[in-house]
């Protein structure tokens, strides 16, 4: 890299700064000295200042700054930078001789190996500080204490020039000289921009106003945001151009330098209306999930698309009504809302409470100051007095917010607060009875036998041992004196969050800075985040030292395990139907696991069941089986996405005696009935939850790489579908399991059993949009009822039903929204 | 409310906010009424809120369904619901082919649909046909006598008709509701209850879980133990893991209530309970238990409003599609080729820019082969910092160490999954009890979701303990989002005027008599009142019925009546030392030199113009300082301000 490329660095850095920015104040211009060209407005007044460029004019700068910024080569001439100063102070003075009040600042960026003219520096010292310039040096290799750097062999000119800069700036108000490497990498620190809040007017109520005002405390105030929440910014989208083949268009610079171009690509939202369908689909306004389909890497199949899309129809804005959906009643609201509630502006003081009762996880959003109006001190005495009051009381109020006039309301809390020289109250909103949700959760300490007696040994329930772990564990890593020292010398907590930085807001910053003013992210990868980021993403290293043997004790005495997940399923059909963001969390979590889980499933679960037993003998660990349970329970939980429903445990327990019996009949199925499964075949085939009417020894006959087995064909089926994203597997297993069965021998034994099945399946098929699968099993059914050795009389039993079991027609699927290549001639023939 | 497209045009940095709705929004919740028809639901009995009006359970059970229906259909749109009576001798009619054929004694009022207007006002047309007539019921329900279907065919019957209304996805709930304790004391008892057991596990099997509401009164009182703990509640911990698994009936969700809290029972199940993230809790290197989020506060917003196409026939919801276009050329753009990269900036204008103009502004060149823009796969690491999902134990702290200013978003709730670590409820457990016993909060490290950004959080126990209202408060652990240093505002006044002691004590003695004691914010004495209006407005719509915006009561607006009675005397002798206080005449002296000349007219002079009518003389200016001065808005032309300063002349 060339020092220009550095010191470019630099100044493109400050330049996207500013496009970051984006303020209209902040602007910049670039002057070159030691350029080919001449051209300034000194030269052109008076001559002189060659090899001079005002190369970018003043201006608030733009993405086409910093690609002008990039086309600058070394020249093959020297040039003076004190004439580039000069030329630089007579730029910034004339465009800013309408803008008395602007700021103005020169970098000069040098390597300091030409010759400079230094008489009459006085004068321009003089000039910069009439001026109130202030003026930052920055110097490439330039010796740096701080860094520390010093160049070894450097020339006698950069030396002189070096230490004159020194003396220049010195002479100044406000002058710096710094280390080129110093200056980027204290740009690279994150830095947060203080946001002053505007203050807006409200009034603070206590009664009647209108009717008793002589009564009503009513204080003239002004609110200010205390927290608001900040995000990164947001990154602009683009995309290779290319052309009709796909391949990356070039374009034909003069300099017959072959280029790609990039794009940038603007939004838009189409609309699109299904027109075919009579019955009420999903009905609803779908977003399309880009993200997490980016994100995922997840291109939907083509076919699903084109399905989906085939009965879409675009329709124009403009022809679109608002309206709410009540259901699926259609309510027409033109408007887009309806009349507001009518409200009245500022703040009611609805009574008072003790703070110690405020239940501070209820706090939903940011923090407001209410502030006494600043130019009325009798408004000033008159909030201090109840933020006072409030505080000695240890109270806080309960209020009704209302920013303007015909706003909705929003209750919240207000809370004393008193500082050095001023008092005043911060407000947080809090939630309406519509906000609050409440679920039940099963106790964790209150565990009850069926027979209504109290269970205090539980593998559920910690032990003394284990609870003194834990206290030990909890001072351990105590942060209250973990911190820096104050000024007394006494240490203070690990932490503040005044002193955290957001890392996503920072490091997505560094990056898009990055990749402004590097020509190629591949070679130029962008560097680590700033060690500031991540300072508080460990605990110091000194607690976790001291910690170190509490949190082992822990370990050896809770004992927790990691329950191996099981893959819901493996094929991607199964995904499809459901998308949901969750899910899509879930499923990647579960795919990114099942390697592991593949290899030691079963085994492993089983080692870690005889952990807990040994390890506490005393406690008929009824756990275990639960476990064992949960293991083959879990993937059908994520797969049928209820999530809640695994939630709800048990707190019912069994008592001991009856307890260890069972424990010794549930071993036998879980270490015999084919725990060892292929581990293809795992993540399709759920342990068989033995259901009542099931005995759990009956293998259930499913074929390697089956979920549907010989034995409760329909039970299986049913069982599949409800968890959910299996169907078209299931349907398809169904079909050759019915196949099969009805071709074996004695098969008329349950002929009345298959024709459930195919009932079952035909429903399934019509609403589950696999009726291709349908129409295609059926004939290959009659076909192979039809062969010999084959089974004519079940496909009599068939026909006997008649039109509801033959082909699915198209009208009839189209009342599914689906569609079918066969007519209903066809349908009602098939079976005749 | 934004507009809709506003709405629409989500980033995927404002994503993740979204997504606690969406997330519910997403799914669809199916909820089956299965209400006892028997003699005793229909027995008459006296309203306990109007006099000389009779009234039965099954009227209170239907108007409690009708209700949820009500709600639902609002919060949920997408939801359906059902009702099925069981004990009674009417029979489904016929040609419903839809319906599997039910088992006796259960009738289908309404089989398992999406929500509509006409499916509640049908309902509300049988209540009111039943208040109007309090036989209505009985002769439409006409009570089996004598005996009772049995349990286990009712629960078949649940099963049938879910299977054929529900869609697979949706959570499928069965909200039974009886004051029968034992329904099968004659003979055949033992197979009965076995046969019921069957049934249900058949159901759980099928993804239903069962959620009863059993109704006691004081000639009836409801034991649960006689039939349904045996019945609902597993006999072995084979089923128990079955229906652990499967979210079935659990003690704790058994309500038995008394008729008139049936309403309310419900709305606590109304929602189904679904967690927002699943992840690892790390408390130290190795040390990892597994915990489940949920929202257990979140503001519900007014539905956003859509976009309906006319069909003639029906008004179908246009579906919206984000495309991303390069403009130059109109094409649309496969999202897989999208890349990123920071702003361009403002425009230039046009002249100043030569060979870039014809490519469009903000277009990017570069050499081939060069790649100056990052994949999303990269963006989402510069939001994530590589983190993986998770919550990560930094340490403790005090509790007052949790400030009341350090907030910016809603809290969520963790408790132990034993489905991912085992262990974790006993971990978790000992954990809440040390914090709480210590009054510390935990500081952690948390990432809940893939695409999220990584926060720090306070983590606040919460014992568990019943309420005021007697609700049992969960245990687990409040997930508090703290703000970083970036969401943090400077005061922006430091310095101000303060009250004298006899002024605070005068304060302090109104707000001693408007304290309650032990009270604490109630959130359910608020409901959201700016909704309520909306959705007023939007069923009122929907019933082709008039709105009556007199009917609406504001339950948030501050009971001015009561606190001047209890302290108006108090606040009007703190007005007055107010008054005589030494600052009132201090005027604070205007600072800056750069002011224009001062043209404020003080109140005084003001209300002197007000009262010989000559407002009108004042300058605009001035009107608006007064204004500005009183928090009054400022907008408007010269003819409003006058009005405006006129109205706050008037009431002060």
């Amino acid at each position: 890299m060339t020092h220009l490329e550095y010191a470019l660095r630099f100044v493109k850095l400050k330049v996207q700064e500013m496009i970051f920015n984006g303020r209209k104040t902040d602007q910049c211009g670039v002057i070159t000295f030691g350029s080919e060209e001449t051209d300034n407005i000194v030269n052109d007044k008076n001559g002189g200042y060659d090899n001079v460029e005002e190369y970018i004019a003043i201006g608030q700068p733009n993405g086409d700054t910093l690609s002008k910024i990039d086309d600058l080569r070394p020249s093959t001439v020297a040039g003076d930078a004190i004439d580039g100063l000069i030329v630089g102070i007579e730029t910034q003075a004339e465009y800013l001789s309408t803008k008395k009040t602007w700021t103005r600042k020169i970098v000069l960026l040098t390597n300091a190996e030409c010759p400079i003219e230094v008489e009459d520096w006085e004068a321009i010292v003089k000039k910069m500080n009439a001026l109130d310039i202030s003026l930052t040096i920055v110097g490439i290799d330039f010796d740096d204490e701080e860094l520390p750097f010093t160049e070894p062999n450097k020339t006698v000119h950069k030396t002189a020039n070096e230490s004159f800069y020194h003396q220049l700036t010195s002479g100044l108000k406000s002058g710096i000289v710094g280390n080129c490497t110093f200056a980027l990498q204290e740009i690279a620190k994150p830095d947060i921009k203080p946001v002053r809040s505007t203050l807006m007017g409200t009034v603070l109520r206590l009664g009647d106003v209108e009717t008793s005002a002589e009564e009503a405390v009513e204080i003239l105030v002004k609110t200010s945001k205390c927290t608001a929440l900040t995000r990164p910014k947001s990154w602009k989208k683009y995309a290779l151009r290319e052309d009709d083949a796909g391949q990356a268009m070039l374009i034909d610079d003069t300099k017959n330098d072959p280029k790609v171009v990039y794009t940038p690509l603007k939004m838009q939202t189409e609309y699109y209306v299904d027109r075919s369908s009579e019955e009420d689909k999903d009905g609803d306004v779908k977003m399309e999930d880009d993200e997490t389909n980016l994100l995922d890497g997840d291109v939907k199949p083509k076919d699903q698309e084109g399905k989906k899309e085939d009965n879409l129809e675009k329709v124009e804005k403009e022809e679109l009504v608002r309206g709410f959906k009540y259901g699926t009643t259609y309510t027409p609201c033109p408007d887009g809302q309806f009349p507001r509630l009518h409200t009245t502006k500022g703040i009611d003081i609805c009574g008072f409470f003790p703070a110690k009762r405020f239940r501070r996880e209820l706090s939903m959003g940011e923090v407001q100051y209410i502030w006494a109006d600043p130019t009325s001190p009798q408004q000033q005495v008159a909030l201090s007095s109840v933020v006072q009051a409030l505080y000695e009381k240890g109270a806080v109020a309960i209020a009704r917010w209302v920013s303007k006039d015909e706003m909705d309301p929003k209750m919240g809390v207000l809370f004393p607060e008193v500082f050095d020289k001023v008092e005043c109250l911060l407000w947080v909103q809090m939630p309406f009875a519509d906000d609050v949700r409440r679920y039940t959760f099963a106790s964790l300490d209150n565990l009850v036998s069926k027979t209504g007696e109290q269970i205090t040994k539980h593998p559920y329930i910690p032990t003394e041992i284990q609870l003194d772990a834990m206290d030990n564990f909890v001072d351990a890593m105590d942060l209250m004196t973990a911190g820096e020292k104050d000024e007394e010398g006494n240490r203070t907590p690990w932490f503040n969050p005044a002193d955290s930085y957001n890392p996503s807001i920072h490091r997505t910053k560094q990056a898009m800075f990055h990749c402004a003013v590097v020509p190629d992210i591949t070679t130029n990868p962008l560097p680590p985040p700033h060690p500031d980021l991540l300072k508080y993403f460990n605990p110091p290293k000194k607690v976790l030292k001291r910690a170190k043997g509490a949190a082992e004790e822990c370990k050896e005495v809770f004992k927790v395990k990691e329950v191996p997940k099981r893959v819901a399923k493996a094929g991607a059909k199964g995904v499809k139907k459901g998308h949901d963001h969750a899910l899509e969390d879930d499923d990647m979590l579960l795919l990114d696991r099942k390697r592991e889980v593949d290899s030691k499933a079963g085994l492993k679960a089983a080692g870690s069941l005889m952990d807990v037993d040994s390890a506490q003998p005393l406690e008929l660990v009824s756990v275990s089986p639960a476990k064992e349970k949960g293991k083959g329970k879990a993937a059908d939980q994520e797969g049928s996405d209820t999530e809640d429903e695994d939630e709800d445990e048990f707190v019912a327990v069994s008592l001991p005696a009856e307890n260890e019996e069972l424990l010794l009949t549930r071993k036998d199925p879980a270490a015999g009935v084919k725990t060892p499964k292929p581990s293809s075949h795992r993540g399709a085939a759920p342990l068989p939850t033995p259901a009542r009417s099931v005995s759990p020894q009956i293998d259930p006959g499913r074929a390697p790489g089956r979920i549907i087995g010989s034995t409760y064909p329909l039970k299986d089926f049913e069982k599949n579908l409800v968890q959910g994203d299996v169907v078209t597997k299931a349907v398809e297993d169904l079909c050759e399991v019915v196949v099969e069965i009805v071709l074996r021998p004695f098969a008329s034994r349950r002929s009345g059993e298959m024709i459930e099945c195919l009932k079952v399946l035909r429903d399934t098929c019509l609403k589950e949009d696999e009726i291709d699968a349908w129409n295609a099993f059926l004939p290959n059914l009659k076909e192979k009822c039809l062969q010999k050795p084959g089974n004519p009389e079940f496909w009599d039993e068939v026909k006997a039903l008649g039109r509801d079991i033959s082909l699915i027609s198209n009208k009839e699927a189209r009342k599914y929204g689906g569609a079918a290549s066969v007519s209903e001639r066809r349908a009602e023939e098939f079976v005749a | 409310m934004p507009p809709y497209d506003d709405w629409n045009k989500i980033d995927e940095e404002e994503e993740e906010e979204l997504q606690d709705a969406s997330f519910f929004e997403g799914k669809k919740d199916v909820i089956l009424f299965c209400i006892d028809c028997s003699e005793s639901m229909l027995e008459l009995r006296d309203d306990p809120n109007y006099e000389d009006v009779k009234t039965c359970h099954l009227f209170t059970a239907l108007e409690a369904a009708m209700q949820i229906q009500k709600r639902k259909i609002i919060v949920g749109p997408n939801d359906s619901v059902g009702i099925l009576l069981f004990n009674t001798t009417r029979k489904s009619e016929n040609g419903r082919t839809e319906v599997s054929e039910l088992k006796r004694n259960t009738f289908i009022l309404q089989p398992i649909t999406p929500l509509s207007a006409p499916k509640v006002q049908e309902l509300i047309q049988l209540l009111d046909a039943a208040r109007e007539n309090p036989d209505e019921l009985k002769q439409t329900f006409p009570p089996l006598i004598g005996k009772r279907v049995p349990t286990g065919d009712v629960f078949t019957s649940c099963n049938w008709v879910l299977r054929d209304g529900a869609p697979k996805t949706a959570t499928k709930r069965v909200f039974l509701i009886t004051d029968e304790d034992d329904p099968h004391s004659g003979p055949g008892r033992k197979q009965l209850i076995t046969s019921a057991r069957t049934t249900l596990d058949d159901l759980v099997q099928a993804g239903v879980s069962v959620e009863p509401f059993f109704i006691s009164t004081e000639g009836k009182p409801f034991d649960v133990a006689k039939f349904y703990s045996h019945t609902l509640l597993p006999t072995n911990l084979e089923e128990e893991e079955a229906l652990a698994d499967n979210s079935s009936v659990l003690p704790e969700t058994i309500s038995i209530a008394r008729i008139e809290d049936l309403l309310s029972q419900m709305r606590i199940h109304e929602v189904p309970k679904r967690a927002l993230f699943s992840v690892p809790f790390q408390l130290a290197d190795g040390f990892t238990i597994g915990v489940k989020g949920y929202g257990l506060v979140t503001e519900q917003k007014k539905g956003s409003y859509k976009y309906f196409v006319d069909l003639g026939d029906r008004m179908e919801v246009a579906t919206s599609r984000t495309v991303y276009i390069d403009e130059d050329r109109q094409a649309d753009v496969d999202k897989t080729k999208i890349v990123y990269g920071a702003g361009q900036g403002v425009t230039t204008t046009a002249d100043d820019e030569e060979d870039d103009s014809n490519l469009g502004f903000g277009v990017k060149t570069t050499k081939p082969g060069q790649r100056p823009f990052y994949s999303a796969e990269e963006i989402r690491s510069f939001r994530t910092l590589g983190l993986e999902p998770g919550i990560k134990l930094l340490g403790f702290k005090d509790r007052e160490e949790l400030r009341f200013e350090d907030n910016v978003k809603h809290s969520q709730f963790i408790y132990p999954d034993e489905m991912s670590f085992s262990g974790s409820k006993r971990t978790f457990n000992a954990l809440l009890k040390s914090m709480a016993s210590k009054n510390k909060v935990a500081l952690a490290l948390t990432l809940v979701r893939r695409n999220a950004t990584p926060v720090f959080c306070a983590l606040l126990p919460q014992d568990e303990h019943l309420d005021e209202n007697g609700f049992l408060e969960p245990p687990g652990i409040h997930l508090i989002p703290l703000p970083f240093a970036d969401d943090i505002r400077a005061a922006p006044i430091e310095e101000a005027f303060r009250a004298s002691d006899d002024l605070k004590d005068a304060a302090r003695a109104w707000i001693d008599k408007l304290s309650v004691k032990n009270g604490t914010y109630p959130p359910d004495s608020y409901p959201n009142p700016a909704l309520a209006y909306h959705n007023a407005q939007l069923q009122a719509s929907a019933f082709r019925e008039e709105f009556d915006p007199d009917s609406f009561e504001d339950l948030t607006e501050p009971n001015i009546g009561k606190i001047h009675k209890r302290a108006g005397s108090l606040m009007k002798e703190w007005k007055l030392a107010l008054i005589n206080d030494d600052t009132a005449n201090v005027v604070i002296p205007t600072t800056g030199s750069k002011r224009k000349a001062d043209v404020s007219v003080d109140e005084a002079e003001i209300r002197s113009k007000y009262e010989a009518g000559v407002l009108g003389k004042l300058r605009v200016d001035q009107l608006k300082d007064f204004l500005k001065a009183k928090s009054q808005p400022v907008s408007g032309k010269k003819a409003d301000l006058i009005e405006r300063v006129a109205a706050w002349l008037d009431s002060h």
